[in-house]
């Protein structure tokens, strides 16, 4: 008993090890300089492969638009509000891909109160204003609710990307700014172009409804016009009402560095 | 079986109508004639019906080939222009005649340059030299003066809207709209030709009324000319068909007042006032390519080209590739400029 009790301990240790080699390795490449950590994934909703897949992104998206790209989940066993948090996060750990307390856009993820909070910091704060970080958040919201992290993440890191490429105060979903809205505009326009050039390369009849017409003997000879009754219809206006809960918006960390932010549930 | 030639009283050369001076004129020693002031051949001269319809020519005496239709041709042996006289009296007698204002020279420079403007036409359509062809054809066609009647008893109804609290309102009225109305078209131009494409000819309209001249044959010499195949009568209907859609557009330009116009009640009585026989000037091109022909026609006063061209698959593509991409680079510029990035 006491052998097989060692050969399993010992087996378990092999096994624990095992375990832990991957965290190990994660946090000597989040300590190189040029490999800084971007995702905290303290709550654990990522596999490793999601995981460094998602840091590439992260990496790669962050230099094109000079953020740092920042996950943090958090079980939240403090229960602390998730604004709270975003906020000594950003004091603390102090990142920003041009220098400590810089650029960064952060999205944490409260498993606790299953909330979920985007904050925009200097650059991305000017970039991404309250109203797109709302737009990220309805955009990633259903995947978080159906607990597909790593596909709300990817599209979060994505959209991050896409609209900080949009100067400020313009609506990034402008179908104006869609290649494909572009791209099907142009061809209609071409189409119906090339089309009136073909329909017209026989000549085109020049003539209207007065070329033939003997204004001086034409004309009303009668006309009545008799007032009936009037019928009214009406109809509720759809206001639009901001998606789903949350609201919120930017505010200052105690460490006196102002955001843009939205915060919802999920 | 009269037939008429011009010859110049000073050379005995033929004398043909000049586009440029509206004159008869002797390309040989320079004499010209106001038509005008010419005695008409025709008026003193009358003929028999039923004769045999063999026609000589004056100048050397050979028979004149002609299709059953052709009122004014030229000697297929000596050249010299000649009108075919007893197809044009009686009934057939024309009353009125625009003369051509475009001579055959102009004419030719002006085809030559439409087939090269021709953005969609083929290279090899453009380069061939076939212009040489054109014809100057007097077509015949029918003046309809037309007198409508018209009544409408239509439902109307005036829409507006506007916003109150939480709510959009529309507020329909509805009247009851009687319209009478008399409407009169003058010279509207059928072509009586069974020869002449109808779609071609409606195309080569307005044909400038201000140049009509009361009939002479001395107009036709040089040039070639129909008779008509259908009467007034016969072609009537396509007349009222041509203005119907005009009659539709004043009937609704009385009622812009209102937002929808339902007609209840639509009567139009069209009368036929008269139609009155002219003749109108068209240049025509036939055109063989691909081994198909084609047919171009230009309005003998406006010069106005008309007639379906061939059409190059690849210039087209190449023309909808082009406007294509330069919209899709300017709607991206605008995009740029309104600060959506350039990618």
């Amino acid at each position: 008993m006491r052998r097989s009790g060692l050969i399993l301990s010992v087996v378990f240790f092999f096994f624990a090890v095992f375990l832990a080699s991957p965290m190990e390795m994660k946090t000597a490449m989040a300590l190189t300089p040029e490999g800084k950590q971007l995702i905290f994934d303290e709550a654990g909703l990522l596999k490793q492969e999601e995981y460094h897949e998602l840091t590439t992104l992260a990496k790669q998206y962050g230099a094109h638009r000079e953020t740092d790209i920042i996950i943090l989940t958090t079980n939240n066993d403090v229960n602390g509000d998730v604004m709270k948090l975003t906020e000594d996060f950003y004091d603390e750990y102090g990142p920003g891909y041009d220098k400590p307390h810089g650029n960064a856009v952060i999205l944490t993820l409260d498993m606790n109160n299953r909330e979920v909070y985007l904050a925009g910091f200097y650059k991305a704060k000017t970039y991404l204003d309250d109203e797109r970080l709302d737009k990220i958040r309805s955009k990633i919201t259903p995947d978080l609710t159906s607990g597909d992290y790593a596909l709300a993440f990817q599209t979060y890191m994505q959209t991050v990307d896409k609209y900080m490429g949009y100067e400020p105060g313009v609506n990034p979903d402008n179908p104006l700014f869609n290649v494909w809205v572009q791209l099907g505009a142009s061809c209609i326009i071409g189409g119906i172009i090339v089309a009136a050039m073909v329909i017209r390369s026989g000549g085109r009849i020049t003539i209207n409804r007065s070329t033939y017409e003997d204004a001086n003997t034409s004309g009303i000879l009668d006309r009545r016009d008799q007032y009936i009754r009037t019928t009214v219809t009406k109809q509720k206006i759809q206001r639009q009402q901001s998606s789903g809960s949350g609201g919120g918006g930017g505010g200052t960390t105690g460490g006196g560095h102002s955001h843009s932010g939205s915060r919802g549930s999920f | 079986m009269q037939v008429i030639d011009f010859k110049c009283p000073n050379c005995g050369s033929d004398m043909v109508y000049d586009s440029e001076s509206g004159m008869l004129s002797c390309h040989s020693c320079g004499r010209t004639d106001d038509i005008k002031l010419m005695p008409d051949p025709l008026k003193r001269n009358v003929f028999s019906e039923g004769e045999a319809t063999e026609y000589h020519c004056k100048s050397c005496g050979a028979v004149v080939i002609t299709d059953a239709d052709t009122t004014a041709t030229s000697c297929s042996f000596c050249g010299s222009g000649i009108v075919l006289g007893d197809r044009l009296t009686g009934k057939l007698a024309p009353a009125l005649v625009i003369p051509f204002s475009i001579s055959k020279e102009e004419a030719m420079r002006a085809f030559r340059k439409w087939c090269r403007n021709g953005r969609l036409t083929p290279n090899g359509f453009m380069t061939a030299d076939r212009v040489k062809g054109i014809t100057g054809m007097y077509v015949p066609f029918w003046l309809y003066e037309l007198n409508n009647a018209v009544e409408v008893h239509a439902h109307g109804t005036r829409v507006s809207t506007y916003t109150k609290g939480d709510y959009r309102y529309t507020e329909t009225q509805h009247f009851d709209v009687y319209r009478k109305i008399r409407l009169n078209y003058v010279d509207v131009p059928i072509d009586a030709s069974e020869k002449m494409n109808d779609e071609l000819m409606d195309k080569l309209e307005p044909f400038p009324y201000d140049q009509l001249k009361s009939f002479k044959t001395a107009y036709l010499a040089g040039y070639i000319a129909e008779k008509y195949n259908f009467d007034e009568k016969e072609l009537f209907p396509r007349a009222k068909s041509k203005i119907h859609p005009f009659i539709e557009e004043y009937i609704r330009s009385t009622m812009t007042q209102y937002t929808t116009v339902n007609y209840t009640n639509k009567q139009i009585d069209t009368k036929l006032g008269h139609a009155e026989y002219a003749l109108l000037p068209v240049w025509v091109v036939h055109y063989d390519y691909n081994k198909l022909e084609y047919t171009f026609a230009m309005n003998g006063q406006t010069g106005k080209v008309v007639g379906k061209p061939p059409i190059s698959k690849r210039k087209v593509m190449t023309w909808f590739a082009g406007i294509s991409a330069s919209c899709f680079l300017s709607l991206k510029l605008i995009s740029w400029m309104m600060g959506g990035g350039f990618w």
